[in-house]
C-alpha cells in the first residue's frame, strides 16, 4: 500500500498536469472532448491522492521509520490515534492533506455542476486543476512525505506532546477544509472574469462554497482556540500569533463577502468589490500558508523553515498578477447595475460592515507583517504582540458589533425616519438597560461596559426580528409560538440562520469582554498548605495542595499536583494539574515537558491551574487563574456553526421560493 | 486601559529616566559580560544562552512603588527572550523548562524592590535588550507607523465608501435611467415601490 501511495502521488502529478492543460485548452477552443477529459482528470487526481494519503497513513500506522516523515513525527510507542493525526503534524504531510482536500473539493465542484454553470465550468475545472497541480508539484519536488532515509532508525523522534491532544485530531483538518474552501470560489471568480459572465449567475455557485469555507474556518478557529486554552497553558485562547492571524484573515474576508453578496444579489451593486473579496479570501489563505511554511515570522505554529514557503510566495505573486490583469481588463463588465437610493439603507450599512471587516483584516495583516518591515527599514527587531492587536482591533470590533445590530434594522433601498424610529426603539432600550444594569451592579470597566451595552443592543435587534417573524406566522397560519419559530427559521434559513450566527457573535463578544475581569495568582504551595483568593464575582476560594506526585503512564512520566478546591467554604472539587515528560520507546525523554492544565469549568468562570514548576520534593509553583465566561466562547462558536449549517443547508433557496419567503414576512414588514 | 496609561506615563518617564538608565544599563551590561565568565553567578543563577538573557540591574533608589498585581501586569508587557512568543509573566508561569523568564522576572522584582516605576523598568529593559523586549512596537520613529497606519487606512476607507456611495447615488438624478418608472403614474409607482420593498425583505 505504501508503494502504491508513493506512486499514486506521481500519477496524481500527471493527472493534475493533464487536467490543467486540457482544461484551459478545451475552454479556450471550446472543445467538448477536452473539457470532458479535464473533468475526468479531476476525478482521477482525487482518486490517486486518496491512494497517496492512504499510503502515508499505512506508513505511519506501521511505524515504517525508513521514511523521514514517519521517523520525524512518530515513535513506536505513540498511541495509534496520534499516528493517524501525525499525518498533518509536519510540513509535507499537511501539504498532502491540502492537496487531498483540494482535489476532493474540485471533484465535488465538477460533479455538482455537471449540468449547471456550463459556460463557467471548463475554466473552473482548469483553474482548480492548476491549483492542485501547484500543490502536488510542491509535494513531489519541494517537500515529499515519501522521502526515504539512508538508514532505518530503531525509533522515531515522536510527536510533539502539544499535538497529542484530541483537539489536534480535528482542528487542523477543519481549518484546512476552511482554507482550501476558498479555492473553489476563486476558481469561479477567475472563470467568470475570463468568460466575462459577471452577472449574478456565478455568485449563486460561489455563495454556497464560501459558506462551506466559512463554516469550516469558523469551527477550525474555535477548535484551535479550545486547543490553545486547554493545552498550551498560557491561560488564554487567542494570542494574536501570526498563524492564528493567518487563519483569521480569510474568515474576515469571507464574512465580508457573505454580507456584500446580498447587495449584489438584491441590488446589482458592488460587483467589482465582490470579485475582489472572493479572490482576496483565497490569496489570504495562500499568504497564511506562506507565513506558516517560510518561517519568515516567528510563531508557535511555524513548520521548519524551508524553501517550500517561497514556492507559495511565487504562487501568490502569480495569482495576484493574474487577478489584477483580469479585473483591470474587465472593469466595464463590473459596473453597478443599479443606483443607491439613500445613504440610510441596508446596502449602505453593508458597505460600512465590509469596510470594518476589511479594516480589521488589514490591521491584522499589517501587525503580522510589520516586524519584517520594521527590521528592513530600521534594522531593529521588534515584537508585535497582543497589546498592539488588542488596542487596534477592540475599537474596530466593537464598531462591527454595533453594525451587527444596526444593519438588520435598516430597510433595503431607503429607510424613512418613522421606520427607523420604530425599528431602533426596542434594541436601543435593550442596550441602554443592559449597560445601566451592569453599571448599577458595580461594573466600572469602560471597555466591558461598552461591549455589554452593544451586546444588549444587538440581542434586542435579533429578538425583535424573531418576534416579528413569529408574530407574522402566528397571525397568518395560527401556529403556536414554537411551531411558528421553527417554521420561520426552516423556511427562511438564509435570513434567520444568519441571525443565529449573530447570536453566536454576541455570545462571543460577551465572553471576550469577560476577560477584562480575569484574575491571576502566583502560588507556591507545599503539600497540605492552603492558598486563599477572591474571584471576580467576590467568592472566596480556598485551595489545599495534596502534594506533588510522580508516576509513569503510557508514553510519559507525569508530575501532578492535586488541589482540593473550596468555594465559600464548600468543597467543589479537586483540580489536577500536570507536567508531562514524554519518553520514546527506549525510555529516553523526548521534547520539553508539556503542560496539562487543570481546569474546573463553569458557566460563570473557569478555575485554571497551571503547574509552572516543582521545588524540591513537595513544593509546587502554580498559576491559578479565574477566567470569567470562557465557557461561552465555545458555546458562542457552536451557535455560530449551527447558524452556518442552517444557512447553507441544501434546498434552502428552493424552499424559500416555494414557501413564499417574502409573503411570510409581509405582515411584519407592514407593521415595522 | 492599563496600556494607555502606561504608554503615556512611559512617554514622559522615559525621557527623564532614559539617559540615566542608558548609562547605568550599559554599565550593567558590561558587568554581565564579566559575570558570564563565572560559573552560575548573577541574576539568573542558571546556565542559559548568554545572548538571550541579559541582566538588567539598577541601584536601589527608594521603597517599592508597585504592588505585586501591578508588577505582574507590567510583566505582561515585557517579551520573554527565550524564543517563545510570550510575555515574561505568562512564560514563567507556564513553561516548566524556560530559564530566561524566571531570570527576567528576578530582574523585574529587584527593580520593583529598588523603587522603580513601571515606565522606568520598561525603559531599563529597553536600554539593555532593545525594542524587541516590548510586546508592542514603540510609538516613536518609524515604528509609530505600526500604530497609525491601520487608522489612516480605515479613514481612507471611510472616505472611499462615501465616494462610492455618492457615485452609486448620482445616477438617480438622471431621469433617463428609469424610463419605466418615469411612465408610471404616482399611484403605480407607489405600489411598485411597496412591492419591491416587501420582496427585498
Amino acid at each position: 500500500m505504501i508503494l502504491i501511495g508513493e506512486l499514486s502521488l506521481w500519477v496524481a502529478l500527471l493527472m493534475a498536469t493533464w487536467g490543467a492543460t486540457v482544461g484551459f485548452a478545451g475552454a479556450y477552443y471550446k472543445r467538448r472532448e477536452l473539457i470532458a477529459s479535464a473533468e475526468r482528470a479531476s476525478y482521477a487526481t482525487f482518486a490517486f491522492l486518496i491512494l497517496a494519503a492512504l499510503g502515508l497513513w499505512t506508513a505511519l500506522l506501521n511505524s515504517d521509520f525508513s521514511f523521514r516523515y514517519v521517523a520525524s513525527y512518530t515513535s513506536a510507542n505513540l498511541p495509534s490515534i496520534y499516528k493517524v493525526t501525525a499525518f498533518w503534524a509536519g510540513q509535507s504531510g499537511s501539504l498532502l492533506l491540502w492537496a487531498f482536500i483540494l482535489s476532493g473539493y474540485s471533484a465535488i465542484a465538477v460533479w455538482t455542476n455537471r449540468s449547471r454553470n456550463r459556460e463557467l465550468m471548463p475554466y473552473v475545472t482548469a483553474t482548480l486543476s492548476a491549483i492542485t497541480l501547484f500543490f502536488v508539484m510542491t509535494l513531489c519536488f519541494g517537500s515529499n512525505p515519501y522521502e526515504r532515509l539512508d538508514w532505518i532508525p530503531p525509533d522515531g523522534t515522536g510527536l510533539n506532546p502539544q499535538l497529542q491532544n484530541p483537539g489536534m485530531a480535528i482542528h487542523p483538518p477543519n481549518l484546512y477544509l476552511g482554507y482550501i474552501g476558498t479555492a473553489v470560489p476563486f476558481a469561479f471568480a477567475i472563470a467568470a472574469l475570463i468568460t466575462r459572465r459577471l452577472d449574478a449567475g456565478w455568485l449563486a455557485a460561489v455563495r454556497r462554497w464560501t459558506l462551506v469555507s466559512w463554516f469550516f474556518n469558523t469551527t477550525g478557529i474555535i477548535l484551535g482556540m479550545w486547543w490553545a486554552y486547554v493545552e498550551l497553558g498560557w491561560g488564554g485562547y487567542w494570542a494574536w500569533d501570526p498563524v492564528e492571524n493567518a487563519s483569521f484573515l480569510p474568515w474576515l474576508i469571507n464574512t465580508a463577502f457573505l454580507h456584500s453578496i446580498m447587495v449584489q444579489e438584491k441590488r446589482g451593486m458592488l460587483r467589482k468589490w465582490n470579485v475582489t473579496l472572493v479572490v482576496s479570501a483565497f490569496l489570504m489563505a495562500i499568504l497564511g500558508t506562506f507565513i506558516t511554511r517560510s518561517g519568515i515570522i516567528s510563531s508557535v505554529h511555524s513548520f521548519a523553515q524551508s524553501s517550500v514557503g517561497y514556492w507559495f510566495l511565487g504562487f501568490l505573486v502569480l495569482a495576484i498578477a493574474l487577478t489584477v490583469y483580469l479585473v483591470a481588463t474587465r472593469l466595464n463588465d463590473l459596473e453597478a447595475k443599479a443606483e443607491l437610493e439613500s445613504l440610510v439603507s441596508r446596502e449602505a450599512s453593508f458597505l460600512f460592515n465590509n469596510l470594518l471587516l476589511v479594516g480589521i483584516a488589514f490591521a491584522v495583516l499589517w501587525g503580522t507583517l510589520f516586524p519584517i518591515l520594521s527590521e528592513a527599514v530600521t534594522n531593529n527587531k521588534i515584537t508585535v504582540g497582543p497589546p498592539f492587536f488588542n488596542k487596534v482591533n477592540i475599537p474596530l470590533g466593537l464598531a462591527l458589533l454595533a453594525l451587527t445590530g444596526i444593519g438588520p434594522l435598516i430597510a433595503w433601498r431607503r429607510a424613512s425616519a418613522e421606520n427607523l424610529k420604530r425599528q431602533f426603539t426596542g434594541p436601543l432600550l435593550a442596550g441602554i438597560t443592559t449597560g445601566a444594569a451592569l453599571f448599577a451592579v458595580g461594573m466600572r470597566d469602560f471597555g466591558a461596559l461598552v461591549a455589554y451595552t452593544l451586546c444588549g443592543f444587538v440581542s434586542g435587534t435579533i429578538i425583535q426580528e424573531f418576534w416579528k417573524g413569529v408574530g407574522a406566522r402566528r397571525r397568518m397560519y395560527g401556529e403556536n409560538p414554537v411551531m411558528a419559530l421553527v417554521r420561520l427559521v426552516a423556511r427562511n434559513r438564509r435570513r434567520y440562520g444568519g441571525y443565529i450566527v449573530h447570536v453566536g457573535i454576541v455570545i462571543l463578544f460577551a465572553a471576550f469582554a469577560g476577560l477584562a475581569f480575569k484574575e491571576e495568582f502566583d502560588v507556591t504551595l507545599k503539600g497540605g498548605e492552603t492558598y486563599e483568593a477572591t474571584d471576580p464575582y467576590g467568592n472566596q476560594w480556598r485551595f489545599v495542595s495534596q502534594g506533588v506526585s510522580r508516576y509513569d503512564e503510557l508514553n510519559r512520566q507525569t508530575t501532578a499536583v492535586l488541589l482540593d478546591s473550596y468555594r465559600n467554604g464548600k468543597k467543589v472539587g479537586v483540580i489536577k494539574t500536570e507536567k508531562r515528560q514524554y519518553m520514546d520507546s527506549r525510555g529516553a525523554p523526548t521534547f520539553q515537558p508539556a503542560t496539562e492544565v487543570g481546569i474546573m469549568e463553569g458557566i460563570r468562570e473557569d478555575v485554571y491551574v497551571v503547574l509552572a514548576g516543582v521545588i524540591g520534593e513537595d513544593t509546587a509553583e502554580m498559576r491559578i487563574t479565574f477566567n470569567p465566561l470562557v465557557w461561552w466562547v465555545w458555546y458562542g462558536g457552536m451557535i455560530m456553526a449551527v447558524g452556518g449549517l442552517i444557512v447553507m443547508w441544501p434546498q434552502a433557496e428552493k424552499r424559500r421560493a416555494q414557501a413564499g419567503y417574502s409573503t411570510v414576512l409581509q405582515p411584519a414588514e407592514q407593521q415595522s | 486601559m492599563m496600556d494607555a496609561s502606561m504608554n503615556r506615563r512611559r512617554f514622559f518617564a522615559a525621557s527623564a529616566a532614559g539617559v540615566a538608565t542608558l548609562a547605568i544599563a550599559r554599565a550593567a551590561r558590561a558587568q554581565e559580560g564579566a559575570q558570564e565568565g563565572q560559573a552560575n553567578t548573577g541574576a539568573a543563577n542558571t546556565v542559559m544562552e548568554s545572548d538571550r538573557f541579559k541582566s538588567v540591574q539598577l541601584p536601589s533608589k527608594g521603597p517599592p512603588v508597585m504592588n505585586q498585581a501591578k508588577r505582574d501586569e507590567l510583566e505582561h508587557h515585557i517579551h520573554c527572550q527565550c524564543g517563545c512568543n510570550l510575555d515574561v509573566y505568562t512564560c514563567r508561569t507556564t513553561d516548566f523548562s524556560c530559564q530566561v523568564s524566571p531570570a527576567m522576572h528576578r530582574d523585574v522584582m529587584a527593580l520593583v524592590a529598588g523603587g522603580y516605576s513601571g515606565p522606568e523598568i520598561i525603559a531599563a529593559f529597553t536600554a539593555v535588550y532593545g525594542d524587541r523586549v516590548l510586546m508592542a512596537p514603540p510609538s516613536t520613529g518609524f515604528d509609530l507607523a505600526a500604530w497609525i497606519t491601520p487608522f489612516v487606512a480605515l479613514s481612507a476607507g471611510i472616505g472611499l465608501v462615501f465616494v462610492v456611495l455618492r457615485r452609486l447615488r448620482a445616477p438617480v438624478l438622471a431621469p433617463a435611467i428609469s424610463p419605466a418608472s418615469a411612465d408610471a403614474t404616482p399611484s403605480e409607482q407607489a405600489r411598485l415601490d411597496a412591492l419591491v420593498r416587501n420582496d427585498d425583505r
